[in-house]
């Protein structure tokens, strides 16, 4: 049954992207950086995917944990087997909508943009402001948002507690080219 | 008064091992995927297929896995200086996407769309396709 809809549901979104409506990247960028007065944690992940349909305004992001890179090995070990869990949560999903969509012409525009935030298994309402902006063929989205951990269920050890902040900003940069 | 001394000496140094070993473990270093064993042996088809059938449960089995993809390169690109090698079947839509390490750019360029290649790096698993990092190239004659 989860083969079927497995295949299913990658058939509707491939069928979905091809239209010249949508505009599409798999080489997101996305990092999260937490500030706490014992260190400060960032990491990255340039394997992002997100499709934007410009007819609709709707945008859905994929991202997987494991992507997420690290300065410190131990720091992305801990992330992946104790915090975000990503043998079981291998994905972080974004799905939403850019209110104000049909206002980008060829000016840049204050993409205000509403949608749910799945991590960890957990699912968060959020409101993320960004810029967006047309160059050329690329339709660029990018920006920042603040995540709280604890919306997600993650859970920190109290021994690493003061090493990672409650709270961590998120950025993202999508350069998204027309699906052809 | 000797038994006290004693204590003191072998929790000094108790504490001492616990300390380099914690300074040994924070700092340890990522995996070298060059000098690492490969896990698993593909062509680009059989792991986008094997994705497919069961997403999760091939998630489960190669994610944090390195992986060697052997086969014909669809396109060769670059992202932020680095490279990306990706391996598509002509009879799927989805393909096996290799992001290369930095210090592989220089092999890049003897390398030319459509060629045999082949790639060792980490699966982290599959979106649209399959992601792979810190690849670096095994081509003995490259």
């Amino acid at each position: 049954m989860k083969t079927l809809f497995t295949l299913i549901l990658t058939l509707l979104i491939i069928s979905q992207v091809k239209s010249q409506d949508k505009f599409l990247t798999k080489t997101g960028f996305v990092s999260f950086f937490s500030h706490s007065l014992v260190e400060d944690i960032k990491a990255e992940n340039n394997q992002g995917l997100s499709i934007i349909d410009t007819k609709t305004g709707e945008i859905i992001i994929q991202l997987l944990m494991r992507s997420f890179m690290f300065k410190k090995a131990l720091m992305q070990e801990h992330f992946n087997e104790n915090y975000i869990e990503s043998s079981t949560y291998p994905k972080a999903i974004f799905k939403g909508r850019i209110l104000n969509y049909d206002q980008l012409v060829n000016e840049d525009l204050v993409a205000e943009i509403e949608g749910v935030l799945f991590v960890h298994g957990k699912e968060k309402e959020i409101k993320i402001t960004g810029e967006m902006k047309r160059d050329s063929d690329e339709l660029i989205l990018s920006g920042d948002f603040m995540v709280e951990v604890a919306d997600f269920d993650i859970k920190i050890p109290t021994i690493v507690v003061n090493n990672i902040a409650k709270i961590v900003k998120v950025s993202f940069e999508f350069h998204h080219t027309p699906y052809k | 008064m000797k038994s006290s001394y004693l204590k003191i000496i072998i929790g000094s140094f108790l504490i001492i091992i616990a300390f380099i070993f914690g300074i040994n473990q924070y700092n340890k270093p990522h995996v070298d995927v060059r000098d690492s064993k490969v896990n698993y042996v593909f062509t680009p088809k059989k792991l986008v297929d094997e994705y497919l059938q069961n997403e999760m449960a091939t998630t489960k089995k190669y994610a944090d896995q390195i992986l060697q993809i052997e086969g014909d390169s669809y396109s060769i690109s670059t992202l932020k200086g680095n490279s990306i090698i990706t391996f598509k079947d002509a009879t799927s839509e989805s393909s096996v996407i290799c992001h290369l390490q930095p210090e592989e750019n220089n092999k890049i360029l003897k390398l030319k769309k459509g060629q045999y290649i082949t790639v060792k790096g980490i699966c982290t698993g599959y979106l649209l396709d399959v992601v792979m990092v810190e690849c670096v190239l095994i081509d003995p004659e490259i």
